[in-house]
């Protein structure tokens, strides 16, 4: 009797441990989240301005910027200086000229050197189709890297790598929803090789979802479709899929959310945006790019980060946006003539996320 | 496989149940969602303690009841409060910090800025004790309670609550008038700000209240929106199986008691319920956020205030706007914003009354030109006639060349031509004008939020928002 128990035991054993790889096995073959409806979804859970760095730092020969609105205080009303200091004479007439940049005659912070990134190579997309003087190349050698943007902002050190824009726009970026950025990709057949993909760009509603640490992203989470409220970032685009790498037609352009806490509405407009994308399953990472529209990119800055934090990465954003100006290189103004946006990219990476519909 | 297909179906499933709950009825009408009506009279109830002679509790319209004087002048507090680079305000059980002093320089506690810069008015001989009187107790005063007496440097006593000495503002003149802070949450970087004093809410334990732009909020213990349904009847809770998928009754414990606005009713499935005014309270099982008003979105549902304010001016609308929310908006749908100011003085006093220096807003808002103030920040014209049954809301004349108020001699035509070399009538919230941003182009676009220093809390402007889903910026001025 006992051996008979036994063997009944074992053998009941044996089925479960059957049961067990089957429905391991299942998983994985169903795995892939395409394979259902030719749907996957990505959602942005890191970016940083594509900013070329060396340890040396010889792209910045002349040293990093200083010029923050604390440097432009103390070269222009140093202490012991003649007469009395007044609010209205010192701090005002900076902050004045901080939200009207764009109507001043002069510019306040001329006296302050400037220094652009020097060199010939960035990160970046060719965005015009063309090589020209001032393009660069990339560290792979490819020719006609448009990304003038990082010439303004490569030598200001709050860009470069653990610099404060660099660290606290992307941690802003994961903690404040309203940042929730995201694309979908929809008709894939393959996620290797593809000619024609649908790539729409969505706002989420929902929290990033993270692993046991709280620091790391997985995949697998889902999001829901901001459609009532994230109207403004949606778009739709063409791409295709080679060798794992996904490319987009431009959007011609694209809100991209882009808040720091307590500030209800900043974002990026970009133009001509295109993504370029290393996709697997489960992340997608590479650049976004495109031409940034300057008054946007000004006017988000100055609304976003406050004198005291901009002094932080030692500038203002009233000191780049001569630069600014000076290095755009696209889409000039109807009227005067002037290019109103510079190319830029962005390095970003997204993950897998399972994206749900108002309407599903 | 199979299972973890219908696993997957199940999940999803769920998940589409949400979100068809909660975009499906956005259409909520505001008026009943965020304000209650000037004849409606309800007040947030508090509970009573003994007070020192000439005290008084004053309800007011926006954030609930305040101590005041025997004049009905509210009483606020100083807590001490770290800026960057220094600090300011009343220790608690410590003395005042508001002297005879005058002012006449910046501390430099605000940041990047150096102190000793001469401030706009330092000729005018201000003192914080000018702006804000402190609230002096007589001879014989006897301390009681939360009650006690602080010593001031010229040896007179000042009443202090709950450890912090006391002040009235100089902008209060009637009863209700709080003009000179707020119980919703400021200051920070916005300076060291005066709070009003108040009693405690009437709530149970477990319970909230924290104040919002549209009134006081009631949340649980876990600031979890609590709700109430119209398909209820007084006291009794119709909310049953389906129904129960979406909402939790909020239970009672087992030792609490009816009391006041509170009701412990027996919900059908045996437990024991809360009700506020007869309506009994739920969570919303969809809310993946606190201080939620995704509850509201459904028909028949309603977020629970112990007081709403009061509707404001009929012309005024509410638009949705993309950072996530709802703001208050003008006739055109053009986001209305406030405009905040505080000096860096050690008394951190408001500029931001049109009976203050000017210098600092017409800085931000046009870099010292008047004309491009008007246009980066338009008034919000009024009829000259125009009234809101809101006490919050008025109609002021402004000199807006100056900024400043002008008084009521200004001559009516001027003010009906909208002559800029005359007065103009201009809504007014908290007897502040509001403003609308030129950048602004569309109905709902909060461009002009931030536009100032400090994410335009120390010297600039916010939206008047009503709703944030993601920041909850309607709980912060």
């Amino acid at each position: 009797m006992s051996q008979n128990r036994t063997a009944i035991k074992a053998r009941k054993l044996r089925t479960l441990a059957l049961c067990i790889t089957t429905l391991a096995a299942a998983s994985a073959a169903t795995a892939q989240p395409y394979q259902q409806d030719g749907r996957i979804g990505y959602v942005l859970t890191e970016r940083h301005w594509a900013i070329h760095e060396t340890e040396a730092k010889t792209e910045c020969p002349q040293g990093m910027n200083s010029r923050g609105s604390r440097d432009l205080f103390a070269e222009q009303f140093p202490e012991g200086g003649d007469g009395e200091r007044t609010v209205v004479d010192t701090r005002l007439m900076i902050e004045g000229y901080q939200y009207h940049t764009n109507t001043a005659t002069t510019d306040i912070y001329d006296s302050l050197p400037f220094y652009e990134a020097q060199g010939d190579v960035s990160y970046g997309l060719n965005l015009d189709g063309e090589v020209s003087a001032d393009d660069f190349k990339n560290s792979a050698g490819e020719e006609g890297i448009d990304n003038q943007l990082y010439r303004a902002l490569g030598c200001i050190a709050g860009y470069r790598k653990d610099g404060p824009y660099w660290f606290f726009e992307n941690d802003f970026m994961i903690n404040n929803g309203y940042n929730r950025w995201m694309i979908e990709l929809s008709g894939v057949d393959d996620l290797v090789n593809d000619d024609e993909v649908t790539v729409t760009t969505y706002r989420g509603l929902d929290k990033l979802f993270t692993d046991a640490t709280g620091e790391g992203f997985i995949a697998g989470g889902t999001q829901r479709v901001d459609a009532r409220w994230g109207q403004s970032f949606v778009e739709e685009v063409k791409g295709r899929i080679k060798d794992g790498v996904l490319t987009t037609e431009p959007i011609t352009q694209a809100k991209i959310p882009w808040s720091q806490p307590g500030v209800s509405d900043g974002y990026h407009i970009f133009k001509d945006l295109q993504l370029q994308l290393t996709l697997t399953s489960q992340v997608a990472q590479g650049l976004m790019a495109g031409y940034v529209d300057v008054e946007q990119f000004n006017h988000r800055f100055r609304t976003n980060w406050s004198s005291h934090h901009q002094n932080y990465g030692q500038s203002a954003s009233a000191s780049e946006y001569a630069a600014l100006k000076r290095l755009a290189d696209a889409y000039p103004d109807p009227e005067t003539g002037a290019n109103t946006a510079i190319s830029g990219a962005v390095e970003v990476t997204l993950t897998q996320v399972y994206i749900v519909h108002p309407d599903e | 496989m199979h299972l973890n297909n219908f696993l997957a179906v199940v999940f999803v499933a769920a998940i589409v149940a949400l979100v068809s709950t909660a975009s499906a009825a956005a259409d909520t009408p505001s008026d009943t969602m965020y304000w209650q009506s000037a004849a409606s009279g309800a007040q947030e109830a508090y509970f009573e303690e003994e007070l020192p002679p000439g005290i008084q509790v004053v309800a007011t319209a926006l954030d609930g009841p305040v101590y005041a004087d025997a004049n009905g002048r509210t009483l606020y507090r100083w807590p001490l409060r770290a800026l960057r680079n220094g600090s300011t305000g009343d220790r608690k059980d410590g003395p005042s910090n508001c002297t005879d002093e005058v002012l006449r320089t910046e501390v430099g506690f605000m940041s990047p800025y150096p102190a000793g810069l001469v401030l706009p008015y330092a000729e005018q001989g201000v003192s914080c004790t000018q702006v804000w009187p402190p609230v002096l107790a007589s001879d014989d005063a006897v301390e009681m309670g939360k009650w006690s007496l602080a010593d001031r440097a010229d040896g007179s006593k000042q009443w202090a609550y709950d450890g912090f000495p006391l002040y009235s503002s100089h902008l209060d003149k009637k009863a209700g008038d709080v003009l000179g802070g707020t119980k919703i949450g400021s200051g920070g970087d916005g300076g060291v700000v005066r709070v009003p004093a108040g009693p405690l809410p009437d709530i149970p334990p477990g319970f909230k209240v924290l104040g919002s732009s549209t009134g006081r909020l009631l949340v649980n213990g876990d600031d979890y929106s609590v709700y109430s349904w119209d398909g209820d009847e007084a006291n009794i809770s119709n909310c049953v199986e389906e129904c129960l998928n979406s909402w939790t009754p909020v239970r009672a414990p087992q030792v609490s008691a009816d009391s006041g606005d509170w009701t412990i009713i027996k919900h059908p499935s045996g437990i024991n319920q809360w009700a506020f005014r007869s309506r009994p309270l739920y969570t919303h099982n969809n809310d993946s956020r606190s201080r939620s008003f995704d509850g509201s979105d459904v028909p028949g549902w309603s977020n629970v205030y112990t007081q709403r304010a009061v509707t404001p001016p009929d012309e005024f609308t509410v638009q949705d706007a993309a950072f996530g929310g709802q703001v208050l908006a003008d006739s055109r749908g053009r986001t209305i914003y406030l405009y905040n100011c505080r000096d860096d003085s050690v008394a951190q006093l408001a500029c931001d009354h049109p009976d203050a220096a000017q210098d600092y807003r017409l800085a931000i808002c046009g870099n010292g030109d008047p004309e491009v103030c008007r246009e980066t920040f338009p008034y919000v014209v009024a009829e000259a006639d125009a009234s809101s049954e809101s006490s919050l809301w008025s109609v002021m004349l402004i000199d807006p060349n100056t900024g400043r108020r002008v008084g009521e001699s200004a001559t009516a035509s001027a003010a009906a031509n909208g002559d800029g070399e005359g007065a103009l009538p201009v809504w007014a919230y908290n007897q502040r004008p509001v403003y609308t941003y030129g950048g602004d182009q569309t109905p709902g676009e909060t461009r002009g939020d931030s536009f100032g220093e400090f994410l335009g809390r120390r010297n600039g402007y916010k939206a008047f928002v009503l709703r944030d889903v993601f920041q909850n910026l309607h709980f912060r001025r």
